[in-house]
């Protein structure tokens, strides 16, 4: 047995430990963009934010009681290739003398193309990272720019290569469509020319107008319903052709090369968040809790290590426990295992059950495999959203 | 201490159109009688419920008694009593007039005479009231005041050349008219020795003392300490425990004589032992006949209500518990509903009254409500001879059962500008209407159409101001019930019938009306995860279709890992937005949906 085995199977009940690591600036912020990311403003402290993000880890370290070993490291931002191999080295270095591996460990790092937008790829591939995401979003100019992307179609191919140059085998390109004035055709170019390149993920995002973002405030005319389903089925059916497999909503991987760390939040594992606006989700003693850290990076900066970091501190009840292992694990086509309930939420399988009785008489969700897993069925995995509104705990 | 010699008491009522000013002109009467201090003063104070102030539109009479010194020097007690101003209420506008010696006749000197002015005008000349014209807003660069002297004299028929100008905003003219009340209207006539009459004006509950009822005293006295009443039209006694007038604040005195106006208590816990237009009479020594004009008021249109929670049911009945001890004319009855559960089948006067009723329910009770199409009282005579008042219509017995279905008729008197009448004659022939009457009156056209109540309930009051830009106006008086050809339009939803959709119709409208009704549907009912089929259809054959798409997906493409907080709260605000619905099967329903047919005049 191996070390991490061990400590896997001290915590035999424990749900699997991912962490997650938030960047929070960009060279400048998208318009579509309602993640906790900051026009970057002169030059970054790179030394000062992972000297500040190993202090945060600690102090999440001593809270929880014996940490379990990692299971996979997610660099997102923001744009983490904004900061230097050397400070990720340093990173994951010190973040490995505080924490054990898992075996086959996933660490992805989230890289933007464009001539300022990264290091050298090599240098990232040094320093320990294993996957690297890139946010391609297109191959079009004139798409790229309506989105307000600072690269353009060159930096996006150039980018692949580099990466592909670098020695990463595990690539994810993220894409974006239904973006304003985008046709099937041109959808299915961009896509097109993403599989050409190979690589082991495709996330297909379709363009939202989310709340306190620029588009919100200033929408732009976007494919209509008829026009947007159209585009998904072609483009699913584009990338199933080159390989690719739906497992989760916007989530497409080539064999064995789905990825992990996403997994463990739709499996409804735990989760460390460091970095600013980082959230985590732990479970002890079957208790769940959340917590997460000061949005604004100098606040960040200034309380990081400390209790004023953490905003406040949610119990997750039973209930809501439920609700939102299914808001997960529904996301996935295949499902959830009926196994994980109990541990992941502390609930029996029978009450999940009894929720589900409704959406699985209306035949939105199913349950397969000789009651083994739980599913949407093919018509509910369209409307996931109105399951889920249908599953909402009552107010407590 | 009110005055008492009915030589110095002088009863009026304002007779005018919605928002022609009586309000504000009964406020200058206060302010000028010094009835209230400027600080008590809120505007219009006599219109007290929210919902009257917001429309504008009084529901409940009211009475003020002001103290005005006039200019013989004598000091004077006017009982200003208010009157409802719309045609639900045209009952208690006659039961207020009638407890007046005199009304003035306010018209607004920018727009003229209007159909229920009109109406009003004459049930008061009929009760043999004196009238003095008033022209308000003169201050109006707009006002026309000549053009609407002579607008008076050739619709009503009443002399308008001493007609008072006034502006009730600005207050002036008013002390003018204060004084020609006391100096043109008769004072109350009536017998002290006479055994005791008092007409009931109004009833409304009040928590600490029980039923308020508003009367006039006709012959003999009313006396505070202990006597005992008589109601004549249910002979129920009564012990009277208060008695008062009011300033407009209530002011409590001993006694009220022949003539005087104000108010009684008298352990009442219900207002239909008080109803309007009753005769109030002294228990031992009663009078022989009740004074004349009293009848028990039927609803005329009927409603469904049902809350759109079930579990809001029994707060819904104890809500209408309530308001009926304020509302006698509120007629309600336990009902249920394959498709909407509980509830209650409501009657109303009109359609104002359940307007009125169901805003009271959702505004003071935060009740959310479906409310069903209204629908007016059918006579059906069966094959058996058996006669059926049907208010609702899912209770239609099969049509091999049925030998004929009368439907209530109305006259409508319509006052509208002559460029303006060719529209409104198509309409009211569009509606089923005959023609009966025709008066040019100067600008002004009365029309007299003998409809069916249905037509009016249905959308009749919206299309007749829009084709006539807002100018014609409306009363009616119901005459009969004729037989005619009506069916029942049943609404499908995904193939099954929901029979709290069904409306009747005549049959000669029922085709157009049912293409109408479930395309008006279509746009209301939201996309949903499947096709929703709106049918509509007579006997079992489908005469209607439309079909609400379905939405091709709903599913938020990213959902951010870590932070679900954020997911859980945009479920949330969306599901809030479905709670505004009635689930039927499995489709949601909004609110208005079950009023589309109301609203079919979408060209």
């Amino acid at each position: 047995m191996n070390h991490a085995a061990a400590h896997r199977a001290r915590h035999s009940n424990a749900p699997p430990l991912a962490l997650y690591v938030h960047f929070p600036w960009c060279v400048k912020k998208c318009p579509y963009c309602d993640f906790n990311s900051h026009a970057r403003r002169g030059e970054i402290d790179q030394r000062g934010y992972i000297n500040a993000l190993l202090k945060d880890l600690d102090y999440d370290l001593a809270a929880h009681d014996g940490a379990r070993p990692l299971g996979s490291i997610f660099m997102g931002g923001g744009t983490p290739s904004l900061f230097s191999g050397a400070a990720i080295h340093r990173l994951l270095r010190e973040i490995g003398a505080r924490c054990a591996f898992e075996e086959g460990m996933e660490i992805t790092l989230e890289a933007n193309p464009g001539a300022v937008e990264h290091d050298d790829f090599a240098a990232y591939r040094e320093a320990g990272v294993n996957r690297l995401s890139l946010g391609v979003q297109s191959f079009h100019d004139a798409q790229l720019q309506a989105l307000g992307r600072v690269h353009n179609a060159t930096h996006a191919q150039r980018a692949m290569r580099a990466a592909r140059d670098a020695g990463f085998a595990n690539i994810n390109l993220d894409l974006m469509y239904g973006a304003p004035q985008q046709t099937a055709a041109s959808a299915a170019r961009d896509v097109a020319m993403a599989v050409e390149f190979l690589p082991s993920h495709l996330s297909l995002y379709q363009l939202t107008l989310e709340p306190n973002t620029w588009f919100h405030r200033h929408p732009p005319t976007l494919p209509d319903e008829v026009q947007l389903t159209a585009m998904q089925r072609r483009l699913q059916a584009l990338v199933g052709r080159h390989g690719y497999q739906q497992y989760e909503v916007s989530a497409y991987a080539r064999r064995g090369m789905r990825c992990r760390h996403n997994l463990n939040y739709w499996r409804f594992g735990d989760y460390l968040g460091i970095g600013a606006g980082a959230h985590a989700k732990i479970t002890e003693r079957g208790a769940i809790t959340r917590y997460w850290k000061h949005k604004h990076p100098r606040r960040y900066l200034e309380t990081a290590g400390g209790a004023q970091c953490r905003g406040e501190t949610k119990r997750v009840g039973a209930h809501e426990a439920l609700f939102e292992f299914l808001l997960n694990g529904l996301r996935l086509r295949d499902g959830v295992e009926t196994a994980l309930i109990h541990p992941r939420t502390g609930r029996t399988a029978e009450q999940a059950l009894a929720l589900l009785s409704a959406v699985r008489a209306q035949k939105l969700v199913e349950i397969s495999g000789n009651g083994s897993r739980i599913k949407c069925s093919a018509h509910g995995y369209r409307f996931l959203d109105d399951i889920l509104q249908q599953l909402l705990p009552t107010a407590e | 201490m009110p005055i008492t010699d009915p030589s110095r008491i002088r009863n009026f009522a304002i007779i005018a159109h919605v928002d022609h000013g009586k309000s504000t002109l009964a406020d200058r009467f206060i302010q000028h009688c010094g009835g209230l201090s400027a600080r008590e003063m809120k505007e219009q104070v006599l219109d007290s419920m929210e919902l009257e102030r917001e429309r504008g539109i009084t529901i409940k009479a009211q009475s003020v008694a002001l103290r005005y010194r006039a200019q013989d020097g004598d000091e004077y007690q006017l009982n200003l009593i208010d009157t409802p101003g719309h045609v639900d209420f045209s009952y208690e506008v006659a039961r207020s007039l009638q407890a007046c010696e005199g009304a003035l006749l306010v018209v607004d000197a920018t727009q003229g005479v209007e159909a229920q002015t009109v109406s009003n005008c004459y049930t008061a000349v009929d009760l043999g009231l004196t009238v003095i014209p008033v022209l308000n807003k003169i201050d109006l660069p707009a006002a026309q005041p000549q053009h609407v002297m002579q607008e008076i004299e050739e619709v009503i028929g009443i002399d308008a050349s001493n007609a008072l100008a006034v502006s009730a905003k600005t207050g002036l003219g008013v002390p003018a008219v204060l004084e020609q009340i006391v100096t043109q209207l008769p004072p109350p006539r009536g017998d002290l020795t006479q055994p005791l009459r008092a007409l009931v004006l109004d009833s409304w509950f009040d928590n600490y003392v029980g039923v308020v009822s508003l009367v006039r005293v006709v012959d003999g006295c009313l006396q505070a300490a202990k006597s005992k009443i008589q109601m004549m039209s249910t002979g129920a006694d009564y012990q009277v425990e208060q008695l008062g007038v009011f300033t407009p604040k209530a002011i409590p005195v001993s006694q009220l004589s022949a003539g005087a106006v104000g108010f009684m208590v008298a352990g009442m816990k219900q207002v239909k032992a008080a109803r309007v237009g009753d005769t109030v009479t002294a228990r031992l020594k009663p009078a022989q006949q009740p004074l004349p004009g009293f009848r028990e008021i039927k609803p005329t249109v009927f409603a469904g209500l049902y809350p759109l929670h079930s579990t809001d049911f029994t707060a819904f009945r104890n809500a209408l518990d309530k308001l009926s001890l304020n509302d006698s004319a509120l007629f309600y009855e336990a009902e249920t509903s394959g498709a909407l559960g509980f509830g209650f089948r409501c009657g109303f006067l009109g359609l104002l009254h359940l307007e009125i009723v169901r805003e009271r329910l959702q505004r003071e009770y935060r009740l959310d409500l479906i409310v069903t199409a209204p629908t007016v009282v059918y006579e059906v005579i069966k094959k058996d001879g058996a006669a059926l008042r049907l208010e609702n219509p899912a209770a239609l017995p099969p049509p091999e059962q049925i030998e004929m279905i009368k439907e209530p008729r109305i006259m409508a008197r319509i006052l509208v500008p002559q460029n303006l009448v060719g529209p409104v004659l198509s309409l009211c022939v569009e509606k089923r209407g005959s023609q009966r009457n025709l008066h040019y009156h100067g600008r002004q056209v009365m029309l007299e159409f003998d409809m069916p109540l249905n037509e009016v309930v249905l959308d009749f009051f919206d299309r007749l101001k829009s084709v006539s830009q807002g100018y014609a106006s409306l009363d009616y008086d119901f005459i009969d019930s004729k037989p005619a050809p009506i069916v029942k339009v049943e609404v499908l939803i995904n193939g099954d019938k929901v029979e709290s959709l069904s409306v009747l119709l005549h049959r000669e409208q029922s085709l157009y009306r049912a293409r109408e009704l479930v395309k008006r549907m279509q746009t209301l009912i939201p996309r949903q995860m499947f096709d929703v089929a709106i049918q509509a259809a007579i006997g079992g054959k489908i005469i209607a279709r439309e079909t609400v798409k379905a939405l091709r997906k709903n599913v938020t493409a990213k959902c951010y890992g870590g932070d679900i907080t954020r997911k859980r709260k945009l479920l949330e605000k969306q599901k809030a937005g479905k709670k505004r619905m009635k689930q039927i099967g499995a489709v949601s329903i909004p609110q208005e949906a079950f009023l589309a047919v109301l609203r079919t005049d979408s060209k």
